[in-house]
């Protein structure tokens, strides 16, 4: 944990959901790292894990709608020492009990996202999405 | 992302540069593929390469099996440290070959 850290901070973004909006989840998630004065290892396996929860509402919230023109919020609090990383999207609805990786020895493309996002985070938790968000993903790490 | 690629005899060396996810891993392949299904020995140069999430580990797995099946081979070099921590958390260090 670094010492400099960790005072309550909430700050949030909005990003078309598209791949090409990876890149800019990824500098905001920095930004508000750097302000976090989160040490450079944690922070880079962070930036990975909200990275590829975006990256899961693109490939699979939106999977039939390439184009759209919808958003997707990333939230970030730090509060306690408890980080706390909120997805908002408006895509289809995820049903927890489907999202699984692959088996890590069954060596294969794909299904690496959300075991990467599982071996970073604390919890990962899918809340009810309140209007007009229709999935809400909660990733959290104690610092 | 940006690349170089240099060739000299049966072996190509592919520079990548950037950072590698889900919205330039489709142009990677298209970087990499072609040698591979020309036979060639693929040299993979990440030093380049700060940061490569899921799908760009995606595509060194199916450019390594891709490989396989032509009876070549893909050799990753020079991997930046922040890229073999992602692809020892995935546990492909033993899998991939990495020089």
């Amino acid at each position: 944990m670094s010492e400099l850290a960790h005072t309550n901070h909430t700050e949030k973004k909005d990003f078309l959901v598209r791949s090409s909006s990876l890149k800019d989840v990824r500098s905001f998630c920095r930004e508000v790292f750097e302000k976090l004065h989160i040490d450079q290892n944690l922070k880079d396996e962070l930036v990975l894990a909200i990275a590829e929860a975006a990256q899961n509402i693109v490939k699979h919230a939106y999977k039939d709608s390439p184009n759209t023109e919808d958003k997707m919020v990333v939230q970030i609090s730090c509060k306690d020492n408890k980080l706390q990383i909120g997805f908002y999207d408006m895509g289809t609805p995820v049903d927890p009990g489907k999202v699984k990786h692959r088996e890590i020895d069954n060596v294969k493309p794909g299904g690496l996202g959300t075991f990467f996002i599982q071996q970073i985070m604390d919890a990962v938790e899918f809340k009810d999405g309140k209007k007009p968000w229709i999935n809400h993903l909660v990733l959290t790490k104690q610092l | 992302m940006s690349y170089t690629v240099s060739e000299e005899g049966n072996i190509a060396t592919v520079h990548l540069d950037g950072e590698i996810d889900m919205d330039v891993t489709e142009k990677a392949k298209e970087v990499i593929f072609p040698h591979i299904d020309a036979g060639k020995e693929v040299h993979l140069n990440l030093s380049k390469v700060q940061y490569m999430d899921s799908s760009g580990i995606s595509v060194l797995i199916e450019s390594h099996q891709k490989a396989l099946e032509k009876n070549t081979k893909v050799i990753i070099k020079e991997v930046s440290k922040s890229v073999l921590k992602v692809i020892m958390m995935a546990k492909l260090e033993q899998i991939l070959n990495l020089e």
